[in-house]
């Protein structure tokens, strides 16, 4: 009965760490902090999902699910969200192809590649404003060099921003060129910590390369996979700047994805409790679809395997 | 030397990766040391270029545009705002690779989950909360949420670098008779330090790069940041002044170039945290 240690905690060390007091002082500012400027405006924000909210009113009335209600009857509200469908799918899809090839090409540690790995971040590390107004100079149809270079073995370029049917491609393709080499990086990772013996074992079993990637390497690369795959997935939902500096959204809402349709709400038409209410939805796609994909792996890091 | 063609198709495809990695970068520096008219008529660009021109981009953007006075606005709010997020962020961290209690993994993967919420479910009651404190076009204003959007990216960098260190350290200096936060302060911090030039560089890089909170909050020029500068000076102009904009987009890539190159390792580390064990 008194004797029982209490339940609440186990420690890693003994008597000589007073625990009660460390645990909040290590941690205290680090919640208190996220309390007040995640958590609790994440709830403002579902408060203001649930009113009329605009800069013009000033003060919202609680409208219960109304704005709810509206969004699901709203076209472009559906337009937003199979945009973004479409772009972290396609781009999800393409930058772990592409990421897992060169990862396998760079593990033949040809002389001088760790120079074109350290050009490879670059991409990464830009401002995804400057990288969306870069490409627009890269594609434009008059004078850029994409364009030109097109043109120079005799094909025709397509009308890169311009269309309906080409920008969301536009968008995408820009996305992979910037996060492809993130996939890479983790993959490459992966791939350089294997244990050899496991390869070798393949070899004298006769293993040919093509049944050794598929039966061997594919899996074990896997982990690492999953989990550059889900943080593409959830970044390329969530992005925003690239798509404001590249195709604003256009042509006639073509490349509008639920994040910038929230902006779009929020800042320019200063609807808060609408632009609250579709980032609400995208906070409920967010925690569905990571919870399904993080069945697949630990995130935390350290016990990742 | 024996002649392998798979060798040297390997090495082109090497070379056509750097090139599609580094040319838009490259043509951006081009397109900013051209005149306006040159970009229009000369397709592809010659490489010849002049040093007036160059300049005069330069001086309209970093004094006449105003790219300056946003960069320092931005080095201000990144550097206090990264030192804040490593402050509170680097404890919790230790807090949570060592202590076991109550919760602990419940609460620490909740704080790593918001690494990816999205900044827009954020960003209206953020821009609310900063207008109700009068804090719109200060660096406050930009320094509170930002602290918030990188500490969980400090944390989940910094537990992975503690769960490197062997326990049997910090026990040894519990013995000798250390609290936890002793511990942290004299033993772990000087190992972990690698640990926080990571944690540090990723917060800083996000920050530098961040839009759309500083869209909400800040109006006046005086306090736009950098990627909130560059925006307004592409999208005001129309049509743009395509010289001028690529200027810009070198200085904001410029800084962050420098950086790169003398912390490589550590932005790899950073970006495969968690990922590879």
């Amino acid at each position: 009965m008194s004797i029982a240690a209490p339940a609440s905690a186990k420690f890693v060390f003994g008597t000589r760490d007073r625990p009660g007091r460390s645990v909040w002082l290590l941690l205290g500012p680090c919640i208190a902090y996220l309390v007040i400027f995640s958590i609790y405006p994440l709830f403002h924000s579902l408060r203001l999902s649930l009113t009329d909210l605009t800069a013009a009113t000033g003060t919202g009335n609680f409208v219960g699910l109304d704005n709810y209600r509206a969004l699901l009857v709203d076209p472009q509200f559906w337009n937003a969200a199979w945009n973004s469908a479409v772009m972290v799918s396609l781009s999800v899809a393409i930058q772990v192809v592409l990421g897992v090839a060169l990862a396998m090409f760079f593990n033949l540690q040809l002389r001088g590649s760790w120079i074109v790995r350290g050009i490879l971040l670059l991409p990464m590390l830009m401002t995804p404003i400057v990288v969306g107004v870069m490409w627009r100079a890269l594609l434009n149809p008059d004078w850029g060099l994409v364009d030109w270079a097109i043109k120079a073995v005799g094909l025709t370029p397509p009308d890169w921003l311009g269309t309906v049917s080409m920008s969301m491609v536009t968008v995408i393709m820009v996305d992979c060129w910037q996060w492809t080499p993130f996939v890479f990086m983790i993959v490459f990772a992966r791939l350089q910590a294997l244990p050899q013996e496991v390869f070798e074992a393949a070899q004298v079993d006769g293993a040919g390369p093509v049944v050794t990637f598929r039966r061997i390497t594919l899996p074990m690369l896997r982990p690492a996979i999953v989990f550059a795959a889900v943080f593409r997935a959830v970044d390329a939902f969530r992005s925003f700047d690239l798509i404001y500096g590249l195709s604003y959204g256009g042509p006639a809402r073509s490349t509008t994805t639920l994040s910038f349709f929230s902006f779009q709400n929020g800042f320019q038409f200063q609807n808060y409790g609408y632009a609250a209410a579709v980032a609400y939805m995208m906070l409920i796609i967010l925690a569905v679809g990571t919870t399904v994909l993080l069945q697949y792996v630990q995130l935390r890091p350290g016990n990742s395997r | 030397m024996k002649f392998r063609p798979g060798r040297i198709i390997a090495y082109l495809f090497l070379i056509v990766l750097a090139v599609v990695g580094a040319a838009p970068f490259l043509y951006l520096v081009v397109l900013s040391t051209k005149k306006r008219i040159e970009i229009l008529a000369q397709v592809p660009p010659k490489l010849t270029f002049t040093w007036v021109q160059a300049a005069k981009n330069y001086n309209e953007v970093l004094f006449s545009q105003g790219m300056l006075s946003f960069t320092l606005n931005s080095l201000i709010v990144v550097s206090i705002a990264t030192a804040i997020a490593l402050v509170i962020g680097t404890p919790a961290a230790y807090a949570f690779s060592r202590l076991r209690f109550q919760n602990s993994e419940r609460l620490a993967s909740t704080i790593l989950s918001m690494r990816f919420m999205p900044p827009i479910a954020v960003a209206i009651p953020l821009f609310l909360m900063v207008k109700a404190a009068g804090l719109q076009d200060s660096y406050p204003g930009l320094i509170l949420p930002y602290v918030a959007f990188s500490l969980p990216l400090v944390v989940w960098i910094m537990i992975g670098f503690f769960d490197e260190i062997p326990g049997e350290i910090d026990e040894a200096a519990l013995i000798d008779g250390c609290t936890r936060v002793s511990a942290l302060w004299y033993v772990m911090l000087p190992i972990v330090r690698p640990g926080l030039v990571t944690a540090a560089l990723f917060g800083a890089l996000f920050i530098w790069n961040e839009f759309l909170v500083a869209l909400y909050v800040i109006d006046s020029r005086a306090f736009q940041t950098i990627s909130l500068g560059a925006a307004t000076l592409v999208s005001a102009q129309r049509p743009i002044d395509w010289n001028i904009a690529a200027t810009v987009g070198v200085v904001t890539v410029i800084p962050i170039l420098i950086f790169s190159l003398f912390v490589q390792r550590y932005i790899v580390r950073g970006i495969t945290a968690g990922a590879v064990k």
